[in-house]
C-alpha cells in the first residue's frame, strides 16, 4: 500500500474557556491516504472543526493552543514547521473551504484579486499568467463568463457560486489536500449535490491528492465520501467504509446519528433523534464522552473511557459493548 | 446614483431654509436686539463722557427709532424679515456687520483662515496619529502599549480641551514654571518682518498648545473606534480565509482586515469637514486665538445678528455638503453599496 498522503497522530488541541483548559480535540489519529475522500462526521462541538483547523495551525491562539501530537505531511511534522514554512504550506499543499461562503469571502475586494492572492503567492506567476489561471479555474468550477466576472465582488454571487468560487480559491495551486469544513451546509439541497459533485470531479482530477470533507450530514458523506470518521466529544468514536458505516453503524452514536435520517420506511412515524444535547465542552462525562446521551449506557461507561478498538479490515470504533452489540446486519438475518 | 446624489442636493434646499429659519426667528424674539444693544452702547459712552450724570438715559426720538427699526427690518413681522434675509443672501449678500459696520463677508473671511488652519491641522494630525495607533493597539490589543494609550487617551478624552489649553498655560506659558511657549495669540507681533524660518517656527510655537486642546477630545475616540473596527474585522471569516491561502500576517492584516475596518473611518472624514471650519470658542478665548469660534460667541453677545447668521450660513452649508461627502466615501470604498 502506497504511504499515506497525511497522517494525524494523537492530535490534542484546548481552548481556554473560563480559565480551564477545555480539550476540543482530545488524541485524534488518523490517515489520508492520496486519492481518498475522507468525511469526518459529527454534531456540532464534536471537535471535527478544531481537528480541520488544527491540521492547518489556524487555530486562534489565544484562546486556543495545539497541545501535542503530530501532523506529518511529506514526511514533515506541521506542527514543528516554522511559521513562514507552514505558510508556505497553507494553499499550496493543503487549501481549505469554509462554511459560509458569503463571510469567508472579503466583502470589499473583487473575486479576481481573491482567487488570485494564493497563485500569486506560491508561484510567482506573472499578472497576465496569474489572470488565465484564475479565468481557467474559475470556468473549471462552473462560473459561466469567468472573465467577466474578475471585477464582481462577492455580494454579487449567488450563494452557490460563491462556494463555486471558494472551491476555485483553494485549488488554484493545486494542492494535494483540500479540507472542506462543511462547504455545503449553508447552501440550498439542490445547491449542495451540485457543489459535491465538483468536488469528487475536481478530486478525480488531481492524480493523487486527497479530500478531506467535514460535514454533519450523513447524506452529504454518502454521497461523496470513501471512508468516514465519526467524532464525538473531541475524540474518534468509529472509523469505517462508507459502505459499512451505513450497512453496519457499530457505535450506538452513530446508530444514533443514521437513525436522524428520515426514510422511507419512516414516514408517518415521530423522527428519532438521539437523547439530549451535546454537553457544553467542559461539560463532558468522565469515562465514555457518550456516556450520557447512550441508551445503552453501563456503568463501565461512566467511569472508564474505551480505547478505540481495531477491528481490522480499516474499522475501529471506541465502545466498551462493541463484542455485545448486535450489528445491523446480523440482526436483520436473525430476524425471522 | 447619479440621481440619488441630485436629489441629496436638492434636498440641501429646504433642510438649509428650515435650519436658518429657525435660528432667525430666534433672533428675533430674543430680548435685546440690535437696537437695544446699540442704545446701551451709546448710554455706556454718554455716562463716559459724564454728559448727563449718572442714572441718565439717552432718549432716542422715536423717528430715528423707527428708522432704525426700518434699516434692521425689524417693524416687520419675522417671517418677512426672514425672506429679506433670504433674498439677500440668494445674491450671495449676508448683509453688513451691526457692530463693525462692514460686510459680514469680509468680518467671517478675516477670521477664516485661522479657524482652518488649527481645524485642518488638528484633523490631519489626528488622522495620522489615531488611525496608525488604533491599528498598532489592535494588533497588539492587550499588551502593556495598549493598555499605556488606552489610559492616555481616555484621560485626554475626559479633559475639556480648553481645560487642558489652560493646565498647559500655567505650567508651560512662562508664568510659574516654565517658559517654553508663548502664552496665546495666533502670531507673535511683528510677525509679517521675520525671516521665513523665523516665521514657520513662530508660527508652529503657537500652534503646538491650541492644537493639542482642539484634538484632545477627538482622539479617544477616532483611535478606540480604528481599534475597534479592526479588531472586530480580524474575527471575521475572510480573514481565517486569507490566513489559509499562506498569507503573512501583515498581508492579512493590510490587505484584507485593513481595508474593511477603514470604511466607518471614511466616512466620518465628511461629517468631520464641518467641525474643522466651527472652531471652538473656549479653546480661542484660552489662547487668545481670534477664530471663528469666538468671532461667533461675541457676535451672539453683540446680538450682531447679521454675522450669527453669516457664520450659522457657512456652517450649515460645510455640514450638509460633509453628510453627502460621507455618502460618496461610503460608495467609493465599499463595493457593496450604491446608492439608488
Amino acid at each position: 500500500m502506497s504511504q499515506p498522503l497525511l497522517q494525524v497522530k494523537d492530535l490534542h488541541t484546548y481552548f481556554n474557556v473560563e480559565g480551564q483548559r477545555a480539550w476540543a480535540c482530545a488524541g485524534v489519529s488518523f490517515d489520508v491516504m492520496p486519492g481518498e475522500f475522507l468525511g469526518i462526521v459529527g454534531e456540532s462541538g464534536s471537535g471535527k472543526s478544531v481537528t480541520a483547523l488544527s491540521i492547518m495551525r489556524l487555530i486562534p491562539d489565544p484562546p486556543g493552543r495545539i497541545d501535542s501530537g503530530e501532523v506529518v505531511f511529506d514526511g514533515r511534522d506541521l506542527l514543528q514547521l516554522p511559521l513562514n514554512e507552514m505558510r508556505r504550506v497553507r494553499g499550496r499543499d493543503i487549501a481549505m473551504i469554509f462554511q459560509e461562503p458569503m463571510t469567508s469571502l472579503n466583502p470589499v475586494l473583487n473575486i479576481g484579486r481573491q482567487v488570485m492572492e494564493a497563485v500569486v503567492l506560491h508561484e510567482k506567476l506573472s499578472r497576465e499568467e496569474s489572470r488565465n489561471r484564475v479565468i481557467e479555474v474559475l470556468e473549471q468550477v462552473g462560473i459561466p463568463d469567468a472573465g467577466k466576472r474578475l471585477k464582481d465582488y462577492p455580494h454579487q454571487f449567488s450563494g452557490g457560486m460563491r462556494q463555486r468560487v471558494m472551491i476555485a480559491m483553494a485549488l488554484i495551486c493545486k494542492p494535494r489536500l483540500l479540507i472542506a469544513d462543511e462547504p455545503t451546509t449553508a447552501l440550498d439541497v439542490t445547491i449542495q449535490a451540485q457543489i459535491l459533485e465538483l468536488m469528487a470531479d475536481l478530486q478525480n482530477q488531481r492524480e493523487g491528492s486527497a479530500t478531506i470533507l467535514i460535514t454533519h450530514d450523513l447524506a452529504v458523506v454518502a454521497e461523496s465520501c470513501d471512508r468516514v470518521i465519526v467524532m464525538y466529544g473531541g475524540r474518534i468514536q468509529e472509523v469505517a467504509s462508507t459502505r459499512d458505516i451505513f450497512q453496519e453503524p457499530l457505535h450506538p452514536y452513530t446508530k444514533g446519528l443514521m437513525g436522524s435520517i428520515p426514510q422511507e420506511d419512516s414516514k408517518g412515524k415521530p423522527l428519532f433523534a438521539i437523547q439530549g444535547n451535546v454537553p457544553a465542552i467542559l461539560d463532558f462525562p468522565p469515562g465514555c464522552r457518550f456516556c450520557s446521551r447512550c441508551e445503552l449506557v453501563e456503568d463501565r461507561c461512566r467511569s472508564e473511557e474505551p480505547p478505540l478498538v481495531d477491528l481490522g479490515g480499516g474499522r475501529a470504533v471506541r465502545c466498551h459493548l462493541v463484542e455485545k452489540l448486535p450489528s445491523n446486519a446480523e440482526a436483520e438475518e436473525a430476524a425471522p | 446614483m447619479a440621481a440619488y446624489f441630485a436629489r441629496r442636493f436638492l434636498l440641501l434646499i429646504p433642510t438649509f431654509i428650515g435650519i436658518t429659519f429657525v435660528v432667525f426667528s430666534i433672533t428675533q424674539f430674543v430680548p435685546g436686539g440690535p437696537i437695544d444693544q446699540m442704545i446701551l452702547n451709546m448710554q455706556a459712552s454718554a455716562t463716559e463722557g459724564g454728559v448727563g450724570g449718572s442714572g441718565s438715559t439717552v432718549e432716542i426720538p422715536p423717528e430715528s427709532l423707527a428708522a432704525l427699526k426700518e434699516h434692521f427690518n425689524l417693524d416687520k413681522p419675522f417671517f418677512v424679515a426672514y425672506g429679506y434675509w433670504l433674498w439677500d443672501l440668494v445674491q450671495l449678500d449676508l448683509g453688513k456687520s451691526y457692530k463693525y459696520n462692514v460686510p459680514v463677508i469680509e468680518v467671517i473671511t478675516s477670521r477664516f483662515p485661522i479657524s482652518i488652519y488649527f481645524g485642518l491641522l488638528g484633523f490631519f494630525l489626528a488622522y495620522l496619529i489615531c488611525v496608525p495607533l488604533g491599528v498598532l493597539k489592535a494588533i497588539r490589543h492587550g499588551s502593556r502599549l495598549d493598555i499605556a494609550s488606552s489610559l492616555i487617551v481616555f484621560a485626554g478624552y475626559s479633559i475639556p480641551g480648553w481645560a487642558l489649553g489652560g493646565v498647559l498655560l500655567v505650567l508651560l506659558g512662562g508664568g510659574s514654571f516654565l517658559d517654553w511657549i508663548p502664552l496665546g495669540g495666533f502670531r507673535s507681533e511683528g510677525w509679517e518682518d521675520f525671516s521665513v524660518w523665523h516665521k514657520i517656527t513662530d508660527q508652529l510655537h503657537h500652534t503646538i498648545l491650541p492644537v493639542m486642546a482642539y484634538m484632545v477630545g477627538s482622539f479617544a475616540t477616532l483611535t478606540i473606534l480604528m481599534k475597534n473596527s479592526l479588531m472586530e474585522n480580524l474575527g471575521q471569516d475572510y480573514v481565517r480565509t486569507a490566513f489559509a491561502k499562506g498569507l503573512s500576517e501583515r498581508s492579512v492584516i493590510f490587505g484584507h482586515a485593513l481595508r474593511n475596518s477603514l470604511i466607518p473611518i471614511c466616512t466620518g472624514l465628511g461629517h468631520a469637514i464641518g467641525l474643522i471650519m466651527a472652531g471652538s470658542y473656549l479653546i480661542e478665548k484660552v489662547f487668545n486665538i481670534q477664530g471663528i469660534g469666538y468671532l461667533g460667541y461675541t457676535s451672539i453677545v453683540d446680538r450682531d445678528y447679521a454675522v450669527v447668521m453669516g457664520i450659522l450660513v457657512i456652517n450649515t452649508l460645510l455640514v450638509l455638503i460633509g453628510n453627502i461627502l460621507s455618502d460618496v466615501l461610503y460608495v467609493l470604498v465599499d463595493p457593496r453599496i450604491r446608492f439608488s
